[in-house]
């Protein structure tokens, strides 16, 4: 038994982890470089790469800080946005399915397009430029989250365990209380499908928006902004800061959907 | 700062509600816009673009116009301060500097909208496009006319020099009659250029403008006076055009090892050691087939910094009336935009030349480049701040 779940854990988490180190070893010793028709100037070193995130601790680290309010912001303001959109959908049933395709249009917009729109729109918000640059960019980011989570929250609201509905109908339960005892928990497993896509679409969202913002923030602005003055060791310094961000974000998540639902099944 | 923070947040669920209310906004920021430029007609001294002496003693006796250290001064204050970033902003946080101020400034995207909204107020622009676009009236305009002022990086002593030509030091080393008769052909197209902008103008405007006709030829005017002035105002003449003037060199590589931050300890140490040496060479500017030989290399081509535009018109007219068939060149002109990094094209050999800023070429060698500019062609810095008279007094 106990073997089993050693070798279960080697398969899931070994296996890409081999992945890296291969990776890696070829990056270091440069055979990367030749494959790639690249030198170290355009492509650094792991090695270098790391000492300039590690010298630069403190400047990356308030970078992090500024993209994190973003995507988290963006995030939760995009899931609550759509789960209440979902919850809208499946009260008025006919409706629903029609509004979720718009919403799910809305967020084949891309980012690039939507970027200078909000810029716009949040000028006169405030006259300090930090405030209205990160409401323009967390608003794009509400708007790449939003669709995942309503489509998938409206699945886990409608498409309910056989003959629940009629049990609960047969109790003459109130609509409300079949929303809280049956709905509610039935779409959590569905929340998490689409936090599962959202959250990494929150932090690309928000490395990319800060390409257009106003305000010369973020971990995103500071890739680029290398990559255009030559810089490109700092430039990889910032995009594996990106990299982990999203990561990161990802196994935060990846934990909190296994305590959450395994206190359920409990 | 952590105050700071929490209201983001709070801003991030608020976002949605005030999505509504900003799109009945927006309408309204385009007619302010209009109506500043009708109210500020009357006041005209300041407009000016030449000598600061007289344009700083004029806009102060005019009725309550304030300085330019006050406009200055105040615009920080606000956080209204504009620029492009990229490497567009060390002579903005230069003079900045110069008034004892933080290098804050807001990130302008590439119209000149938000200083038409007045969320930028003292807006970074170039003299030969985006001063053009807001003061003409032609299409793309906004048309400001003699309502705005500008402050000049030259006559506050903090400019730094803009378009040059450059090739890698290895393409110099193995192709030197190449470089050589590339150089000269190129500045041949540019002092013919600086005579005849019109003509110019209409050239760039058959090779594939990006803009219109009107402000093709208002740039190639424009763009003449920053290649055949220096930074002192003194007239360059067409025998000189592309030569690298040492004193405003040292200038720019003193104040781009001032306001350049790098990250990279490496990149930190070689920006502090450049010299102008490590930068350019004046080796390549004059060509004599007779006595140099052939090209080695007959195909080139040219990375532009920006679109197709009078900015980079000396190339075009060298193609145009075959310059570059006169010392047996073909080259290909590719046009640059948005991000592309013409540091890098030239450094992997994509392309052979590259136009771009020196501070751009002092940024890339300092991260391991290894790049040669090998013409200066404009003599001054063409980078000014513009401003509204009717939000300073004027």
């Amino acid at each position: 038994m106990k073997t089993k779940k050693w070798l279960g854990i080697l398969s899931s988490a070994g296996l890409p982890l081999l992945f890296g180190v291969v990776i890696f070893v070829l990056w270091q010793t440069q055979v990367l470089h030749s494959w790639l028709g690249t030198d170290t100037i355009t492509l650094p070193l792991p090695t270098r790469i790391g000492e300039i995130i590690s010298q630069n601790r403190d400047s990356i680290g308030s970078q992090v800080q500024m993209t994190l309010i973003v995507a988290l912001g963006g995030l939760a303001a995009g899931s609550i946005l759509g789960y209440l959109i979902a919850v809208v959908a499946s009260i008025f049933r006919k409706w629903g399915a029609g509004g979720l395709t718009i919403v799910s249009a809305f967020n084949a917009i891309p980012i690039v397009a939507l970027a200078p729109v909000i810029n716009n729109w949040t000028r006169d918000v405030s006259t300090d430029v930090s405030v209205r640059s990160t409401l323009a960019k967390i608003i794009v980011v509400t708007i790449s989250c939003t669709a995942a989570m309503s489509v998938n929250a409206f699945r886990g609201l409608t498409e309910l365990k056989p003959f629940s509905e009629d049990l609960m109908t047969s109790y003459a339960a109130p609509k409300i209380v079949v929303f809280t005892k049956l709905r509610l928990p039935n779409s959590l497993p569905y929340v998490f499908t689409a936090l599962r896509v959202s959250v990494p679409a929150s932090v690309i969202g928000a490395l990319v928006t800060e390409y257009f913002a106003e305000d010369t923030v973020g971990v995103g602005r500071q890739i680029r902004e290398n990559i255009v003055k030559g810089q490109y060791p700092t430039a990889w310094a910032y995009i594996a800061t990106a990299c982990a961000i999203g990561i990161g974000m990802y196994i935060v998540l990846m934990l909190v959907e296994r305590m959450v639902l395994k206190r359920r099944k409990a | 700062m952590k105050a700071e923070r929490k209201r983001f947040l709070l801003a991030g669920v608020a976002a949605i509600m005030a999505c509504m209310q900003f799109t009945a906004c927006s309408g309204g920021t385009s007619s302010t816009g209009s109506t500043a430029s009708v109210s500020s007609a009357g006041s005209t001294s300041a407009a000016e673009e030449s000598s600061s002496a007289a344009e700083e003693s004029s806009a102060a006796e005019s009725t309550g116009a304030m300085s330019h250290e006050d406009i200055i001064k105040s615009a920080a204050a606000e956080g209204t301060i504009g620029n492009w970033g990229l490497g567009n902003e060390y002579e903005i946080q230069a003079l900045l500097t110069k008034y004892g101020l933080p290098t804050d400034y807001i990130t302008m995207d590439f119209t000149m909208d938000q200083f038409d909204s007045d969320s930028v107020k003292l807006a970074s622009a170039m003299t030969y496009n985006e001063l053009g676009l807001v003061k003409n009236d032609y299409d793309g305009g906004y048309g400001y006319g003699d309502s705005v002022s500008i402050i000049d990086m030259n006559d506050e002593g903090v400019a730094m020099l803009e378009d040059n030509l450059f090739t890698s030091k290895a393409f110099a080393e193995a192709n030197p009659n190449t470089v050589k008769a590339f150089v000269s052909a190129s500045m041949k197209g540019w002092a013919y250029a600086c005579e005849h902008p019109d003509e110019a103008a209409e050239i760039v405007f058959e090779a594939g403008s990006s803009v219109s006709a009107e402000h093709q030829a208002y740039m190639a005017s424009e763009v003449a006076k920053l290649v055949t002035t220096d930074m002192n105002g003194n007239t360059v003449s067409a025998a000189d055009v592309g030569n690298m003037d040492e004193a405003a060199m040292q200038q720019t590589l003193d104040l781009a090892k001032q306001y350049i931050i790098l990250e990279d300890s490496t990149a930190k140490d070689k920006l502090a050691s450049l010299t102008l040496d490590d930068i350019r060479s004046t080796d390549y500017l004059t060509y004599d087939p007779e006595t140099d030989g052939a090209p080695e290399k007959t195909s080139v081509s040219v990375q532009l910094k920006w679109l197709p535009q009078a900015q980079f018109m000396g190339y075009y007219v060298a193609q145009a009336k075959g310059y570059y068939d006169e010392v047996g060149l073909t080259v290909d002109i590719i046009s640059g935009g948005g991000d592309i990094s013409e540091t890098t094209a030239v450094y992997n050999g994509t392309v052979d030349f590259g136009v771009t800023w020196v501070s751009n070429l002092i940024n890339a060698n300092a991260g391991g480049m290894d790049l040669l500019e090998v013409a200066q062609v404009y003599q001054r810095s063409g980078l000014v701040l513009v401003y509204k008279n009717s939000n300073y007094g004027g």
